[in-house]
């Protein structure tokens, strides 16, 4: 218990540290203690799983070249195999966006790039395998969130029966294990309010909001889940039961639960928008197709209320990833089963209302928005055992520009024809961050 | 080491206190496991008579010793030994779920490959003459290389190469010399399993305290009442056997009831909607064209047919034990109910009536009253030693790398 508290304190004491001094942000998704490409990106990173019969079969980081002048303007400059199939998912940068992080919902491995040395070429630094052991249990490093010196890192399982139990585990930037925070259950709700019918302890992404000293977890489900035949799943009365219900607010300086809200229908993606007054962030339910915001009120206190429907609930497009926009004014929502991109106005948080729409292919997963906004991209892949079968099963980079009115495509790759495998999680890199 | 109650879980309407064991990281008392007494009582379980359980046949050349059992258990927890360091025995077989697994209807295994079926509890397994639903093999001590090696289970490349990896492995240095007369090989693998699930023995249940010990008030008369159903109207005792001084609630033998043909019927002509609960209470249908652009194959399920060939072992499967059925849901060999409610309709209404049904399966007109009853008593048949075993199965962190 001891060392724990010790681990915990020499945590404060980096966190404070750079804290002082706060580089606020990105390009409108990732973490605001990070330097932010306001400019052109120069690539985009996709952290790819392998399939079988494509390529090499093996994961990789797949790099593109999206530097208008380039010749290689639009094409695959760099791929780099980590072996085997760990579930590739979701990456961060660390805070001061020198390496990214890229896990295995799988096999737990963490793969550690370095972006920094060549941008254009990310070498693998490190890799961390031992994380289910590290964190005393926890399975399926999700989301990497760069907090100064540190990795936040939200598990999606447990080890003892692959259910939706999780924790935050924190690391070091050189990649040691710092600390495992559980989340609030019934039975343990470690003094955190609670304002829901249901206490899942689940978890899925984390997101932060540094003047309120905030953090939001939000809840997917467990390892069995995420990892099955889709179809299988949605047949199967007893693991449709097991999906999040829930979005916790925590103390980010303190790691410590104050508040468990009532989410149903497996809230994904959390995104605060960037505004200095605006004290809410928005998340999406996967199963029942709803827009949330969580708020804060006059009294300082938050909460969870849906907003808007997503599409037509009834049919499950499935929402996935979200984009906000640096204005706070526009919010792009992905739906996998229909392979729709929708976007909301948000200009009245309480009120989101759909202004545009369009099919991007036959399943669409990631979307990812430059600095101003006038580049959107989009990827194929929700994860290798849900991804859609046959010829539907399209997997893709595709860039487009928005100008305000539409969508116009600049260009596409295909990665089965580029033998590279199920395109997941992008994100934006620029030798220019490094160039003193 | 500190130790907290997991809190109670409800099934089937039925409160059991499960116990669990909580590590706190760093705590002087961690190191200090109390393997060598809670083994020493698993040894003893397994060696004498439990209430309401006949004596376990061990095998001559594998007598239970506390060693083994010890050796057994961190077998069975161990995660690496998959292929990718993923499942171990227990991933599917949850301690806390009944030693079955009650989040999925069929068994997910390495990369989330499908499995057909249902996994089971390993309680009481040792009183099976007959492994497996299709009986394709017969003892403890082989059966654990099905799921070593099985692709969409444990996915080891061979189980040679599961020996090689325990020779190899630092914290095994030892352990299989100490108990056996040599080191890790198949043989003795098996045995060391076979040992520890032999000690996953859960009888003395308020049924067994009634009928066994003659204790009145073990039984409420809804539960008495459904035991007589069950021995007499319903006929369920001709399949699920109680016997003069114990009940294994099983004949060992295999029967087509309709359901097995029944669910060959349904994979065949699939529904045009499939209902999806995506929140608690909130049900959409879901078309069978979505459904299928996202599922593979179905595959179909022939159940003893698949071991021996015979026409005539069409849609038969293996008597499952009903004890400490209430904790062990979903039911069936694929998980197809959620309750036991539901299986107690499919008898009353005969099963599904077709070429081949066992001629003992038949309408039954049973009361709402009488189904009831029937319930009570299935809840009549948990072990209260559960929680010990749960906490027995927990005196040591899963294995991981
Ligand atoms: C991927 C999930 C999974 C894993 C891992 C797994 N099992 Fe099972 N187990 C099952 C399923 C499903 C069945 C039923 C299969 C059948 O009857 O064909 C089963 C059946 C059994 C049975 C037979 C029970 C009965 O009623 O006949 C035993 C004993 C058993 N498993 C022990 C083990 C051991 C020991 C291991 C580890 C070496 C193991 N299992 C690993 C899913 C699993
Ligand atoms: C002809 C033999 C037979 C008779 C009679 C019979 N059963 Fe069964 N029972 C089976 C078989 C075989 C299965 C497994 C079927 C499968 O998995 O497909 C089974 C399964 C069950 C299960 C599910 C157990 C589990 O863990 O999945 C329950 C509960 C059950 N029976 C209760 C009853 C009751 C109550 C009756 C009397 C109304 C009854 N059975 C009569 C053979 C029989």
């Amino acid at each position: 218990m001891k060392q724990l508290k010790n681990k915990l304190a020499a945590g404060f004491v980096a966190l404070f540290a750079f804290g002082t001094t706060p580089v606020i942000a990105d390009e409108t998704c990732q973490s605001p203690y990070m330097p932010k490409i306001t400019g052109q990106e120069e690539f985009v990173y996709v952290w790819t799983l392998g399939e079988a019969g494509v390529g090499d079969e093996s994961d990789k980081l797949v790099t593109v070249d999206v530097r208008p002048e380039s010749d290689s303007y639009g094409k695959v400059i760099a791929s780099l195999s980590v072996g085997g199939l760990n579930e590739a998912h979701h990456g961060g940068f660390s805070a001061d966006r020198r390496y990214f992080w890229a896990g295995g919902l799988d096999t737990n491995k963490i793969f550690i790039f370095d972006i920094h040395s060549d941008a254009a070429k990310p070498k693998l630094h490190k890799v961390v395998d031992s994380f289910v052991k590290d964190s005393g249990g926890a399975v399926g490093p999700h989301t990497f969130y760069g907090l100064p010196g540190r990795m936040m890192i939200t598990a999606l399982s447990n080890d003892k029966d692959h259910g939706g139990r999780t924790a935050l585990v924190e690391y070091t930037n050189e990649g040691d294990y710092v600390a495992t925070y559980w989340m609030p259950t019934a039975e343990n709700p470690q003094g955190a309010k609670i304002d829901s019918p249901v206490v899942d302890g689940f978890g899925y992404d984390v997101r932060a909001l540094i003047r309120k000293n905030i953090m939001l977890t939000s809840s997917f489900t467990g390892w069995s889940n995420y990892m099955m035949d889709f179809g299988k799943m949605l047949k199967d009365e007893a693991a449709m039961k097991r999906f999040g219900q829930t979005v916790v607010q925590w103390d980010l300086h303190t790691r410590q639960p104050k508040k468990v809200m009532h989410v149903p229908g497996a809230p994904l993606e959390i995104r605060f928008p960037w505004g200095p007054n605006s004290n809410y962030a928005f998340t999406t339910t996967a199963l029942t197709s709803k827009l949330w915001l969580i708020h804060e009120d006059d009294e300082g206190e938050w909460h969870s209320k849906p907003v808007a429907d997503i599409g037509d609930p009834s049919k499950v497009p499935l929402p996935v990833d979200i984009s906000i926009a640096a204005d706070d004014q526009h919010l792009w929502i992905n739906s996998f089963l229909d392979g729709m991109t929708r976007l909301f106005d948000i200009s009245d948080p309480h009120a989101p209302k759909q202004v545009y729409e369009k099919k991007i292919a036959s399943q669409v997963n990631m979307v990812s928005q430059s600095w101003d906004g006038k580049r959107v991209y989009f990827t194929s892949s929700l994860l290798a055992n849900w991804d859609k079968k046959g010829a539907d099963n399209e997997q893709f980079l595709k860039a487009y520009d928005w100008n305000g009115k539409e969508l116009i495509e600049k260009f596409s790759i295909d990665f089965h024809k580029e033998g590279l495998g199920r395109a997941h999680i992008m994100r934006f890199g620029s030798s220019k961050l490094y160039s003193s | 080491m500190q130790t907290v109650p997991a809190g109670r879980v409800f099934v089937n309407g039925v409160a059991i206190l499960l116990a669990g064991v909580l590590l706190i990281p760093g705590s002087p008392l961690q190191a200090a496991d109390t393997k060598s007494s809670w083994a020493e009582e698993a040894s003893r379980r397994a060696s004498e008579p439990v209430l309401g359980l006949p004596k376990i046949n061990h095998p001559e050349e594998n007598q239970p010793t506390p060693g083994k059992i010890a050796l057994g258990r961190k077998l069975f927890f161990d995660r690496r030994l998959s292929i990718n360091r993923t499942m171990s025995c227990a991933m599917c077989h949850i301690p806390e779920q009944g030693f079955a697994n009650w989040e999925l209807q069929t068994a997910v295994g390495v990369e989330g490959r499908t499995v057909r079926r249902n996994a089971p509890t390993v309680l009481n397994a040792a009183f099976y003459r007959v492994l497996f639903v299709d009986g394709r093999d017969t003892s403890l001590e082989t059966q654990y290389i099905a799921p070593l090696v099985a692709r969409n289970e444990m996915a080891n490349p061979s189980a040679g190469y599961v020996v090689e990896l325990l020779r190899s492995l630092e914290d095994y240095r030892g352990a299989f010399e100490a108990n056996f007369d040599g080191g890790p090989s198949l043989d003795r693998i098996g045995k060391a399993l076979a040992a520890y699930q032999r000690s996953l023995i859960a009888g003395n249940s308020p049924f067994d305290r009634w009928l066994y010990q003659g204790d009145e008030r073990a039984l409420n008369a809804s539960q008495k009442r459904g035991l007589g159903l069950f021995k007499g109207k319903a006929g369920c005792v001709s399949c699920h056997l109680i016997e003069e001084t114990h009940a294994i609630f099983t004949d060992n033998a295999f029967h087509d009831i309709g359901y097995g043909w029944w669910r060959e019927q349904q994979r065949q002509t699939p529904r045009d909607h499939q209902q999806v609960e995506v929140a608690p209470g909130v049900v959409y249908p879901v078309p069978h064209a979505v459904i299928a652009s996202v599922s593979e194959k179905q595959q179909p399920d022939l159940g003893r047919y698949e071991v021996t060939q015979d026409p005539d072992d069409r849609w038969k499967f293996r008597t499952p034990s009903l004890r400490n059925v209430a904790v062990t849901p979903p039911y069936m060999h694929d998980g197809g109910f959620a309750q036991l409610k539901d299986v107690l309709r499919f008898y009353n209404e005969g099963g599904r009536a077709h070429d081949g049904l066992d001629p003992v399966i038949r309408p039954l007109e049973l009361s709402d009253r009488d189904l009831r009853d029937l319930e009570a008593f299935l809840t009549a048949l948990t072990s209260p030693d559960i929680p010990r075993l749960i906490e027995e199965a927990r005196t040591a962190v899963p294995d991981n790398w």
